[in-house]
């Protein structure tokens, strides 16, 4: 601190060089950094909660799984293997339940983000920082991924060893970029959520409805053929259905080819930028909107 | 005229017998549906939600199947037809996960509004409160029942037996009762550990896990099946599809009776303990206010 800062403060007029030379930004990655670690901080004081969601998914995905084997037997059946070119549907399904851990923190976590600070009183101070929102939302997104990423290998080991089922591990650097890129589509999902729960703030009903239309989207238990044409296009837009599509034949088959592979890659990075773009949009209208009303802190 | 020496006072304190719990009851109850039809996204979920539960296990189903029969199923659980089990199994999902979460967190919703210690010094009996709630999760679970299964029916080729209506409602009469010993156990939980929808969030899982509702418990690995023949909703959710499939001949119905019978007392009994205890240890320690 300088003389003068000093001599400010001590007058209580301490005027910050940050303020001071303020100009607004799209993104403050030293913000997202600091909002990411507080985050992790925060989760690392319940380190039981880490295990506990890598156990709980189980409960949920589990009886799909033994509703596929009271109908059709263990493990295969003609019709889901003319369907979906695979033969085990038990190991067709606990990968893409792996991956669409990552949507399932994207709906909850990150996009009812700012509810969770209204909770503990801390959002409009949040919000009087000169920092761009989507810094924030994107510190709390990466402490997530992280925490989602052990949660989600902790449920891929369990549900592996229970089920008795194995994945190539050959194929582990092209299932990282595509869950990369997934995560990083999801993100933009997220702001458009975060954005509409800053506006409707009932986010347990809200929040439930995205999650359960996003589970009916997501070819998890099934393959995407088995959706109707009309619902197999919405699918699409969901940012984990190329991604649960690709990381299934790569972790399932074991091989890789090239051509598939770039293509997914295009498609996702059209995506990356088209929820990003709209997610942006959409978290400032309702930011706006909310401000407006003077609602930002109301329940 | 002191307030201690009205008409309104001496009414209230004089207040006896289950008639004026019924009323303290039914007023909680609506109260409730007051407060959740404010919301008018609450009234959207409450009518796509039991759609949106069926839904992916009936297209999962019929990716697996491939028609809409099943010889695996008859099988195992002595029906071809996997749609109608699934349809009437799953359709008591909702009216599970409401009585449970609803009722068991009742006293924390209270508590977030401020008006649990005000509820609390009513001359109302303490447990009328989770009655109240119980009796408002019944309504809307039992909607929701009444909704999967119409649209079960209109839509995805269900068939109902329609003399099994009236005993499959009276298992549910049956059900509640062991459920009800279940949500005073998990409104126990959440007065002591506050935050405890983790423990809740097992015990549900766990329960729906074990539950026949879209497979027959023979799938599930031996241990399991132990643990599901001593859950209530095992049976009901067993009685409740057979009376619905096969009316008045469905077979299992002395041994689904008896069972949810002893079940009913053991777990009621329990849980009406449970409560008892909790709630005077709480209040005793003065933690009833404290989040």
């Amino acid at each position: 601190m300088t003389a003068t800062e000093v001599e400010q403060e001590e007058l209580g007029t301490t005027k910050s060089v940050y303020l001071m030379t303020f100009k607004p930004r799209l993104l403050d990655w030293q913000a997202t950094g600091v909002f990411a670690l507080k985050n992790l901080r925060i989760a690392i004081r319940y380190p039981a909660n880490f295990l506990i969601w890598g156990i709980l998914p189980l409960l949920w995905y589990a009886p799909y799984i033994l509703m596929m084997i009271a109908i059709a037997g263990p493990g295969t059946s003609q019709h889901f293997t003319e369907l979906s070119g695979f033969q085990d549907f038990v190991t067709f399904s606990i990968i893409a339940v792996f991956v669409y851990q990552y949507v399932d923190k994207s709906v909850w976590s990150v996009g009812n983000n700012f509810r969770w600070e209204q909770f503990s009183g801390t959002l409009e101070p949040l919000f009087v920082t000169p920092v761009p929102r989507i810094s924030i939302l994107v510190g709390a997104a990466f402490s997530d991924t992280l925490q989602c990423t052990f949660s989600a290998c902790v449920l891929l080991v369990i549900s592996s060893a229970l089920f008795g089922v194995t994945y190539a591990i050959t194929m582990v650097a092209p299932i990282v970029i595509m869950l990369t890129m997934m995560v990083f589509a999801l993100y933009g999902f997220s702001f458009l959520i975060a954005g509409l729960i800053l506006v409707f703030k009932d986010p347990s009903v809200l929040t439930e409805l995205i999650s359960n239309i996003t589970y009916v989207l997501s070819p998890i238990t099934y393959p995407l053929q088995a959706l109707p044409s009309a619902a197999r296009f919405a699918a699409i837009l969901v940012p984990s259905t190329i991604a649960i599509v690709t990381i299934r034949e790569l972790a399932i088959t074991g091989l890789f080819a090239p051509a598939s592979f770039i293509q997914a890659s295009v498609l996702m990075l059209g995506l990356i930028i088209g929820f990003w773009t709209v997610g942006i949009l959409a978290f400032r209208w309702g930011e706006n909107w909310t401000k407006e009303r003077g609602s930002m802190g109301g329940f | 005229m002191a307030y201690d020496e009205s008409e309104s006072f001496r009414r209230m304190w004089t207040r006896k017998g289950i008639r004026s719990e019924i009323r303290a009851a039914w007023a909680i109850s609506i109260n409730i549906w007051k407060v959740e039809l404010s919301y008018p996204l609450s009234v959207l979920w409450f009518v796509v939600m039991p759609f949106l539960w069926f839904i992916p296990m009936l297209i999962t189903g019929s990716a697996v199947a491939g028609g809409s029969q099943s010889v695996v199923l008859n099988d195992l659980a002595g029906t071809l037809d996997w749609v109608t089990y699934i349809a009437i199994g799953t359709s008591i999902i909702g009216l599970t996960i409401s009585l449970m979460w609803g009722t068991g967190f009742s006293l924390r919703r209270e508590q977030n509004s401020g008006t649990l210690e005000t509820l609390m010094t009513t001359p109302m009996g303490k447990p009328t409160l989770v009655w109240g709630s119980m009796l408002h999760n019944l309504q809307h679970g039992g909607l929701g029942v009444i909704l999967q299964l119409a649209a079960a029916t209109m839509f995805f080729g269900v068939t109902l037996n329609v003399w099994g209506i009236l005993p499959a409602l009276g298992i549910i009469a049956l059900t509640i009762i062991g459920l009800q010993g279940l949500a005073f156990a998990i409104t126990c939980i959440v007065l002591l550990a506050k935050q405890g929808w983790m423990i809740v969030e097992f015990i549900t899982s766990g329960l729906l896990l074990v539950a026949p509702m879209a497979y027959p418990i023979a799938v599930l690995p031996p241990i399991l099946q132990y643990v599901s023949q001593a859950s209530p909703l095992t049976w009901s959710t067993e009685a409740f599809r057979g009376f619905l499939m096969n009316g008045l001949a469905y077979q299992g119905v002395v041994q689904a009776v008896i069972a949810l019978v002893i079940l009913d007392i053991i777990f009621f009994a329990f849980g009406a303990l449970m409560f008892k205890y909790t709630e005077r240890f709480v209040r005793r320690k003065g933690a009833l206010e404290q989040f």
